[in-house]
């Protein structure tokens, strides 16, 4: 089942524009993380889905429904960032009480057992947590709330890096007890990209990729070796980027190579290695070549 | 710095894991093999990750399915792992041998003398 759908879904802010032309399905129960560089869209991408800001131009729907305004998404989603404010009168345990209220999965005992493991004392208040706290008790409610669609923007922002490792342990956990279809954004893939199934990028406001991280990362091979070798093995193939390392290059290139083709780059002395999910996102959306280097060569 | 040996999709690491655990004799013939959902837990992976590196073995007959049961190590699982090790991962060996061989001017014979040595001094240890 199709949880998710845009077909052509623009979004401008006055008149820039901040997301073009996206076309997606997102299925149900599938971890799918959103990433993509600083001010790519991400964030208002994941405001559209869960009803808070509303497409410019396009069909989105979300549980077949526009969430724009729509009690069904709202009843069904939780939205889960940093920024989440809540009555400063309240203490956390009557904000758990509240939620219990709200989301019909919502898991009592599970929330109360993650506050404890994570030393958050049930009477204190949100507005007086660490950074890391807070947004640790944001994702434990993202996690207890279990709804069908489930979408945290930077969940991990302030935390350190046991609760980041706890935090996608129990996610995933609860996950497989109770699978659902999540959103996960984050500036760093690698803390996450062990729970995800797919992946959405986003790249000057357009979708860059979607599909399984592992086609991702097996679309694309790294070469090493001077450049006179690479040049003369990389006939006809589409190279990504190219970094210098040391006295050796670097070539990412699309991975069209055959067996033969790689035993025979193996027999000239280069090295050929899939790349890591990281260094495959980054060829996608770095500049074409020279990168950060061309700033200090001008 | 780059790991030289980059970095592999996570079901083919998982698929690895399985295999070892054949060729080592962990996993028995006909003993049942972990679930995705076992191995979703116990790697925290992704669950639809961890299906895939079953599928690999699945394909190559390295495991057989039962209905409603799971996954079992195939009768000639362990055989067929050391062929196909013998065939790709020892010859990628000899492969970086030959080129470290070839930059230290290191001829057929001097390389097949270190190759005598580093075997008999094994044998030494083993007794």
């Amino acid at each position: 089942m199709t949880v998710i759908s845009m077909k052509h879904v623009s979004k401008n802010y006055s008149r820039i524009a901040a997301l073009t032309d996206l076309t997606v399905k997102i299925e149900e129960n599938v971890i799918t993380g959103i990433v993509g560089r600083n001010g790519a869209g991400k964030t208002t991408l994941l405001k559209m889905i869960a009803g808070f800001q509303k497409a410019t131009k396009g069909e989105l729907r979300v549980f077949d429904e526009n969430p724009f305004r729509s009690l069904l998404v709202s009843a069904n989603s939780i939205y889960i960032d940093d920024a989440m404010s809540y009555p400063g009168s309240m203490k956390l345990h009557e904000l758990l009480d509240e939620f219990n209220r709200f989301y019909a999965n919502w898991n009592e005992e599970l929330a109360v057992r993650l506050m404890e493991y994570f030393s958050i004392p049930l009477n204190s208040r949100h507005r007086f947590l660490s950074k890391g706290k807070r947004s640790t008790f944001n994702a434990i409610v993202g996690i207890a709330a279990r709804c069908p669609l489930t979408i945290f923007d930077e969940p991990t922002t302030g935390m350190d890096t046991a609760a980041r490792n706890d935090f996608y342990r129990a996610l995933l956990k609860d996950y497989i007890a109770f699978p659902r279809t999540i959103l996960l954004s984050s500036h760093y893939i690698d803390e996450m990209k062990d729970v995800l199934e797919d992946l959405l990028v986003i790249h000057r406001k357009r979708i860059r990729y979607h599909g399984s991280i592992s086609d991702l990362q097996e679309a694309h091979l790294s070469l090493r070796g001077s450049s006179e070798q690479l040049s003369g093995s990389t006939l006809g193939k589409i190279i990504v980027s190219k970094t210098t390392r040391g006295l050796q290059e670097e070539w990412i290139v699309e991975n069209d190579f055959s067996d033969a083709e790689r035993a025979e780059l193996n027999r000239q002395g280069i090295t050929n290695t899939t790349v890591s999910l990281n260094d495959a996102y980054l060829a996608l959306t770095e500049q074409p070549r020279g990168g950060i280097d061309d700033v200090f060569n001008a | 710095m780059h790991d030289v040996d980059g970095e592999k999709p996570i079901y083919i690491q998982i698929a690895d894991w399985l295999e070892n655990a054949i060729i080592d004799g962990t996993l028995q013939v006909d003993e049942k093999v972990y679930s995705q959902y076992q191995l979703a837990e116990l790697f925290t992976i992704n669950p639809a990750t961890a299906g895939k590196g079953l599928t690999i073995l699945l394909e190559a007959e390295l495991v057989y399915k039962k209905r409603g049961l799971g996954m079992f190590v195939a009768p000639d699982a362990q055989e067929k792992l050391r062929a196909k090790r013998k065939e790709q991962t020892l010859l990628q060996i000899v492969q970086d041998l030959l080129n470290e061989a070839s930059l230290l001017n290191i001829g057929t014979d001097e390389l097949n003398q270190i190759i005598e040595k580093e075997r008999k001094q094994r044998k030494g240890d083993q007794t």
